[in-house]
């Protein structure tokens, strides 16, 4: 097997994740999250599982980045409402 | 262990190390461009996987990612365009260079493949990855600078 | 509880986990090996039934049942996200205010969206060749129509998706799963037995029995599923405020 294609994955995957619970802004968050579903699609497609890998990048590429943002401009939102004195 | 995994060994380390860097770090105008880049780099590393492990059908991943990276970067482009407005984050030297690569791989890939229907993947897969990532860099540079609410 | 006992006790608990961790590590099976004794048998039954991808063949034929509690998980989550994300009695909608999106991003979202719907259509209906199968290209299906959001507004993305007839097609299509299962049942055999349809030519769009049908249900049922999920989403963020002056 190749080796050090699969540590450097294993590697980047893991910098990354500790990235996300390290950041602690939610939007920045997001974008880590983002990143972090990217290296683990080519993790999986190193360890030689491209059915998870498709999966992962399906749904970590769009999906949860839209799902995530849409809360945060909801949330943003209800406190500037809260602000302001109609 | 071949030339292509070799490759796409040393692009990961370096290039996702870059970016992990980035987008971890910094303002945020940095952080959406690293994103942008870490989808940009990641594709022509699974194109050159796919070569390498002699799998032709795992360049579906090189699509699905060449369609939705761009996607999903035009989301962060849209949803923090008020956050943006103030410093657009530029990148272009990075920008053209992770293209240019992309497109490298794509021709190298390309003349292994020969003509066929592997190769047509293989173009629609390059030139939706290089028009994606210089589309979507467009849209962290302004492109929804008159959306606030929509 | 003091701030420094509940850290003796994360220790002590963190180090137990760790030392069974690393006590269970030479027991398990060489990392990475060619040969596994669950493989040789999944890879043996799929290429009998002329599934090329074993995972499919796996997802659908073998451990179809799973695959229905999967989908039943995604269909109850969303009914849930639909009941709590409802607009209530306090809360008022307010239409969406065009944005104003550059020209070259109209044109790529313009451009991409038919080629992402017919990636997803290619996806799930390759399911049983290639890697890919209802879930992923469902998915991306779903995530292709929301390209009218990023490269125009909400009011476009609206008005190409009627809301009601993806929450038909969800129903309708995780109902299709169940006949398909059914029908194995009444063809003599067991609940989602592959039993009932030629498998067909190796490596072909027609082979593997039943799991491109399955294989298409799922893709359906994902890609409604999460069309419904993302409105309810964006209908918060966008539309539905709190009502002024409550």
């Amino acid at each position: 097997m190749d080796d050090p294609l699969i540590v450097v994955a294993l590697l980047l995957v893991a910098a990354c994740a500790t990235a996300a619970v390290a950041v602690r802004d939610p939007e920045r968050q997001a974008l880590v999250l983002a990143v972090l579903g990217t290296a683990l699609a080519v993790l999986f497609t190193v360890l030689q599982a491209p059915d998870v890998g498709l999966s992962q990048l399906a749904v970590g590429s769009a999906l949860t980045p839209l799902l995530l943002m849409l809360s945060v401009r909801k949330v943003r939102r209800r406190e500037r409402g809260k602000g302001r004195t109609r | 262990m071949n030339g292509w995994t070799a490759t796409a060994t040393a692009v990961l380390a370096l290039g996702g190390g870059a970016t992990v860097w980035g987008v971890a770090t910094g303002p945020l105008g940095r952080r959406v461009v690293a994103q942008n880049l870490s989808t940009s780099l990641a594709c022509p590393v699974l194109l050159l996987l796919a070569q390498g492990y002699g799998r032709p059908s795992y360049v579906d991943l090189a699509l699905v990612l060449a369609l939705l990276g761009p996607v999903g970067t035009l989301v962060f482009a849209r949803l923090l365009a008020e956050d943006l407005e103030g410093d657009p984050p530029g990148a272009r030297a990075a920008t053209y260079a992770v293209a240019v690569f992309g497109a490298t791989v794509v021709i190298v890939l390309c003349a292994v493949a020969g003509p066929g229907r592997a190769m047509v993947k293989l173009l629609v897969t390059g030139a939706l990855l290089v028009a994606g990532n210089l589309v979507a860099s467009r849209a962290l540079a302004g492109g929804f600078s008159g959306s606030r609410h929509g | 509880m003091t701030r420094r006992v509940r850290r003796w006790v994360l220790a002590v608990g963190g180090a137990g986990l760790a030392a069974l961790l690393v006590a269970a590590c030479p027991a398990l099976p060489p990392f990475g090996g060619a040969t596994h004794p669950y493989g040789d048998r999944v890879v043996h039954e799929s290429l009998a039934r002329q599934t090329a991808n074993t995972i499919a063949s796996v997802n659908f034929d073998q451990r179809a049942f799973d695959t229905l509690g999967e989908l039943g998980i995604l269909f109850a989550s969303v009914i849930g996200t639909v009941v709590l994300l409802r607009q209530t009695r306090d809360e008022r909608r307010a239409a969406p205010e065009p944005a104003a999106v550059s020209l070259p991003v109209r044109r790529y979202a313009l451009i991409v969206l038919p080629v992402a719907l017919l990636t997803g259509l290619y996806v799930v209906a390759h399911g049983q060749l290639s890697p890919g199968g209802g879930f992923q290209g469902g998915v991306v299906a779903a995530t292709a129509l929301h390209l009218l959001y990023l490269g125009a507004d909400y009011r476009a993305l609206e008005n190409v998706r009627p809301i009601g007839l993806y929450e038909v097609g969800d129903a309708l299509a995780a109902s299709g799963y169940l006949v398909t299962g059914f029908a194995g049942l009444l063809g003599g055999t067991a609940f989602l037995a592959n039993t009932l349809l030629p498998y067909g030519t190796f490596n072909t769009l027609a082979s593997g029995g039943t799991v491109p049908l399955l294989n298409a249900a799922i893709g359906m049922e994902v890609a409604c599923a999460v069309v419904v999920l993302l409105a309810r989403f964006l209908d918060q963020a966008v539309e539905i405020e709190k009502e002024s002056g409550s």
